[in-house]
């Protein structure tokens, strides 16, 4: 295998990230262009590419590396990513988005985040966070009439900028401690002697970088906003899509490279866990606004992860990349569904616009219920599965106390997700809105997520198997 | 495969109804989705009936038993089995739902489609509860079990549905994820891999503390669901403000599932803490059996008082469980079945009353006797088979209870006999102000006696009820292996 090998399915989705930019040149101002074609391309195209790499373990410059782990990473993203495209070419016209900007911009987030998964260097982390984070604020305010948009995207963008910092200092005093930035040097060099005050100060740097980026409390603090702010497409892409590729570096650095640690972060970890998951289901509750909603629940779900990386042993690890499959599927499904029920003028984001959807669109409602009830945790859905596994691996570190405190949170968070069922369901249609039809290739990948929630939730034994053998090469 | 086949039937059925059901919300294809459901229900009930017929009666271990590979890295498989205690539960729940979806057919008209798919797959979820052999298997039944219900509740239901749909899932589910984490906790506890096999985990010598734990989870998420007082509130919203489909399986059958699982898993799992804790439940039965009768008594709304019945009924059959002896057993598992035909049919009558005058409350009727004389008498069987009359079934449950009880518990079961009398009190006093007397309400005096649908859910019923009442060696007999093999897994003979 060449040294090129690693990068290819990076270097495919920017190339469809280019074709998308180009596309948008050239065409003329009015004339419809099918721009999600190169994007779907692109991310089919680094699907089958994954696909290809998987066991082959290739190493590019030493500083990208396409084992099993990034890989699986990978397809999670290019389902996410597919799923994205078919959605957006409902919604960007309708929504009056930039449309050459808004492919390219969510493909070029998109080989970020491939590269984040993949990279085995802080620095090469740290500008792959940087490539993903861009496109993401850009894409929070990329509905420029829209002042909501506007304060959330600036809201994202600094604090982010502070946690950025923050991890960029993580990095420079692993530096000045190992002389390295190579994964493999930094844990090397931090084993060998004492443990210094630095390394801990840089491990906690990191921490902080990465808490920040899956929206765990106290960083959390930008993430109701942005996903309220952003365009609901947007809100659907970057709740699954971000979090898959910041827990992929976070359990990464944590779980390999910074493992000997475990003693001193460890406990921070779990406390930091136990906030974010009754932070996320509590306050869910309270909400009114439906993307505001999804998004304390995708704090809450940060805090289930969160036991994965505490647990710290093989069971934890694969529970996460598990869990942040079922997750992808579960919550791009029902924030797909929300974006693709939004127009310009009305976004059908409140919990009241959900009102009697259940009469007028039957299997729009059928589809969201079975969402929702994956990320409660109700058997026979992937939810549970997954919950199941991430608990079981706390439990079985002897993490009773945060299994317990998770599994009453998430009754907690059923509250809310059955407030949206309450309101398609049981509540009558006051002023029916004027709700969008759905085309049929939407149609066909809501079916698809609700297929797959299915198979991971009754049938799991596969997809858990190539989890465990994700970590395997890393761990 | 009988076992599975029973278990997916209803489902079968369910997805049926959706593709007979047509797109939407289609009233011309109600009569049509009414039929479909009720043919399926009747096959399951044909099924079971059969798997009655096949069953060994001598045999104490697990028949039919179907066991596949399903999650082998964690112990996990698809294990199917029914013993003397679990197949009248199935033969229960299986002649239930037809009667329950026949009661519907007044009473709902709204999206029948849906009403009669969530019926189906609730059955079901319930099949499943009563077969799993592994603990896996179980809680995804039992979990699975809430959302049907919910729906039932929440769309069907009455005024305050929602309310009482909310309450009744978190209710039961704060209480069975605690069981979860002690599923898994017991699974890991199996010396090598883990293990989610019931058989494997009865031989388990746990120390005390961890049975201590794993017990209290447990036998939580059943208390919950039987109801045992102080567990119970959520009990009244859930059976006043579910539709009488709804009401009748919820007392027939998912109370239930609270003392089977007592029965099943809590004591033989953790036979030490279950015989410790066993005088201290026992206990909150009691207090559950003399206060559910009594506010059973002063309530006003017919329904209301029922399902407070059930709670003191249900602190009968705890009481029995916790005597952890065969009549004690025997008379509980029965009782459990008595409760399900007489209440499910007490159940079915309100709603026949609350079907043609929209009310549920006892000072509304009087003197039905004269208006309706088949429904009162049909009405009055179930009330006497409620209460436990020589010769109807509740007598031979109740009166096994309380001889096994009383060798163990005897002041207990002195004070908890008195439920017995304290239930006859005000069934009949309720029966009495509902029936008899003059017609005081001029609506009253027209009401329609019972229609041909109504005759086909009142005869099984009583018939039923009469039946367990004079043969009871008939369902007494294929239990007596299987009991006497818990007891003496509980009582650590052969472990």
């Amino acid at each position: 295998m060449n040294g090129f090998a690693a990068t290819i399915p990076i270097l495919i989705v920017v190339l469809s990230a280019i074709a998308a930019m180009l596309a948008e040149a050239i065409r003329h101002p009015g004339e419809r262009m099918y721009i999600a074609g190169f994007g779907l391309i692109g991310l089919v195209g680094a699907l089958v590419a994954s696909c290809f790499l998987w066991d082959t373990d290739a190493i590019s410059f030493g500083v990208v590396r396409a084992d099993n782990f990034s890989l699986f990473i990978n397809i999670i993203l290019c389902i996410v990513g597919i799923l994205t495209m078919v959605f957006s070419n409902d919604v960007v016209e309708r929504e009056q988005l930039p449309a050459g900007e808004y492919y390219a911009l969510t493909l070029f987030g998109i080989s970020g985040m491939m590269l984040m998964a993949a990279a085995v260097d802080l620095l090469v982390i740290f500008l792959a966070l940087e490539v993903l984070s861009l496109a993401v604020y850009v894409l929070t305010g990329l509905r420029r009439s829209s002042a909501q948009g506007a304060e959330a995207a600036f809201k994202y963008f600094l604090l982010g900028a502070f946690s950025s910092a923050f991890f960029l200092y993580g990095i420079a005093f692993a530096f000045a401690v190992t002389g390295s930035t190579r994964l493999d040097a930094v844990a090397a060099a931090m084993l060998s002697g004492p443990t210094q005050p630095l390394a801990l100060l840089a491990v906690g740097l990191m921490a902080v970088g990465f808490s920040f980026k899956v929206s765990a409390v106290p960083f959390h603090m930008w993430t109701p906003d942005a996903y309220e702010g952003a365009p609901t497409v947007v809100t659907a892409f970057m709740s699954t899509a971000v979090k898959a590729a910041a827990f992929a570096a976070f359990a990464r650095v944590f779980l390999s490279t910074l493992e000997p640690f475990q003693g001193h972060w460890g406990p921070v970890l779990s406390v930091i866990a136990v906030a974010t998951m009754i932070v996320g289901s509590v306050l869910g509750v309270l909400q009114s606004n439906i993307k505001r909603m999804l998004a304390y629940s995708s704090i809450a779900h940060a805090g289930y992860l969160l036991l994965g990386i505490v647990a710290a042993n093989r069971s934890g690890k694969a529970a996460i990349l598990f869990y942040l499959l079922a997750y992808a599927v579960a919550n791009l499904g029902a924030l797909g569904i929300v974006a693709l029920l939004g127009t310009a003028d009305e976004p059908h984001d409140q919990l009241r616009d959900f009102a009697g959807l259940w009469r007028s669109r039957p299997g729009l409602a059928g589809l969201l219920t079975v969402f929702l009830l994956s990320l409660g945790g109700f058997p026979p859905t992937a939810g549970f599965i997954a919950k199941w596994y991430i608990f079981s691996a706390a439990m079985q570190e002897g993490h009773y106390w945060l299994a317990i405190i998770g599994v009453l949170t998430s009754v907690i968070s059923v509250f809310f997700y059955l407030r949206i069922v309450v309101m398609m369901y049981m509540t009558e249609e006051a002023g029916a809105p004027a709700r969008p039809r759905i085309s049929i290739p939407s149609m066909l990948a809501l079916t698809f997520a609700v297929l797959a929630t299915f198979y991971l939730g009754v049938l799991p034994t596969k997809v858990l198997d190539y989890a465990l053998q994700s970590i395997e090469t890393i761990f | 495969m009988l076992l599975s086949t029973i278990v997916f039937l209803p489902l079968a059925g369910a997805l049926l109804v959706l593709l007979v059901g047509g797109r939407g919300d289609n009233p011309e294809r109600e009569g049509t989705v009414r039929l479909v459901a009720l043919a399926s229900s009747l096959v399951t009930f044909a099924a079971t009936m059969y798997l009655w017929w096949a069953f060994d009666p001598v045999s104490a271990d697990f028949q039919f038993v179907e066991r596949y590979e399903w999650l082998p890295k964690f112990g996990i498989s698809y294990h199917l089995g029914v013993d003397g205690i679990s197949l009248f539960l199935l033969v229960l729940t299986g002649f239930l739902t037809p009667l329950a979806l026949l009661s519907s057919w007044a009473g709902i008209h709204k999206s029948v489609k849906l009403f009669s798919f969530f019926m189906l797959a609730l059955e079901t979820a319930m099949l499943g509860v009563f077969v799993s052999l592994d603990l896996f298997l179980f809680y995804l039944f039992w979990d699975a079990m809430l959302i049907p219900m919910y729906f039932l509740i929440g769309v069907w239901g009455y005024d305050r549905r929602i309310y009482a749909a909310v309450k009744f899932i978190l209710y039961t589910m704060a209480g069975s994820v605690l069981m979860l984490l002690a599923i898994i906790g017991l699974a890991y506890a199996h010396p090598g891999a883990p293990s989610f096999d019931v058989l494997d985990l009865y031989k388990l010598n746990l120390p005390w503390s961890l049975q201590n734990w794993f017990f209290l989870a447990f036998a939580l998420a059943f208390a919950i669901k039987v109801p045992l007082f102080p567990f119970h509130t959520w009990l009244p919203d859930a059976h006043v403000e579910a539709p009488t489909a709804g009401s009748v399986i919820l007392a027939g059958v998912l109370l239930k599932m609270g003392t089977y699982g007592l029965l099943r898993f809590a004591f033989p799992l953790f036979p030490d803490a279950a015989l410790f804790y066993a005088p201290w439940i026992a206990r909150l039965a009691v207090i559950g059996i003399v206060y559910g009768a009594l506010v059973a008594m002063v309530q006003p709304d017919m329904k209301k008082l029922v399902a407070y019945s059930s709670v003191s009924h249900l602190g009968v059959v705890v009481l029995g469980l916790c005597a952890v002896n065969v009549n004690g057993i025997q008379g509980a598992v029965y009782q459990m079945l008595n409760h399900g035909v007489s209440t499910g049919g007490l159940f079915m009558v309100v709603g026949m009353l609350s079907d043609r005058r929209h009310t549920r409350l006892i000072s509304e009727y009087g003197g039905l006797k004269a208006v309706a004389p088949r429904l009162v008498a049909a009405f009055l069987l179930i009330t006497l088979a409620s209460i436990a009359m020589p010769g109807m079934n509740g007598f031979i449950g109740e009166f096994l209870i309380l001889m096994g009880a009383f060798k163990q518990f005897p002041w207990l079961t002195a004070v908890g006999a008195t439920g017995v009398i304290l239930s006859a009190v005000y069934m009949l006093w309720m029966f009495q102000r509902v029936n008899y007397g003059e017609v005081t309400n001029p609506k009253n005096s027209a009401l329609p006696d019972l229609s041909g649908r109504e005759w086909a859910m009142m005869i099984p019923t009583v018939a039923m009820c009469i039946f367990m009442g004079v043969a009871p060696a008939l369902f007494l007999r294929p239990m007596e292996p299987s009991i006497a093999k818990l007891i003496d897994l509980i009582h650590g003979v052969g472990r």
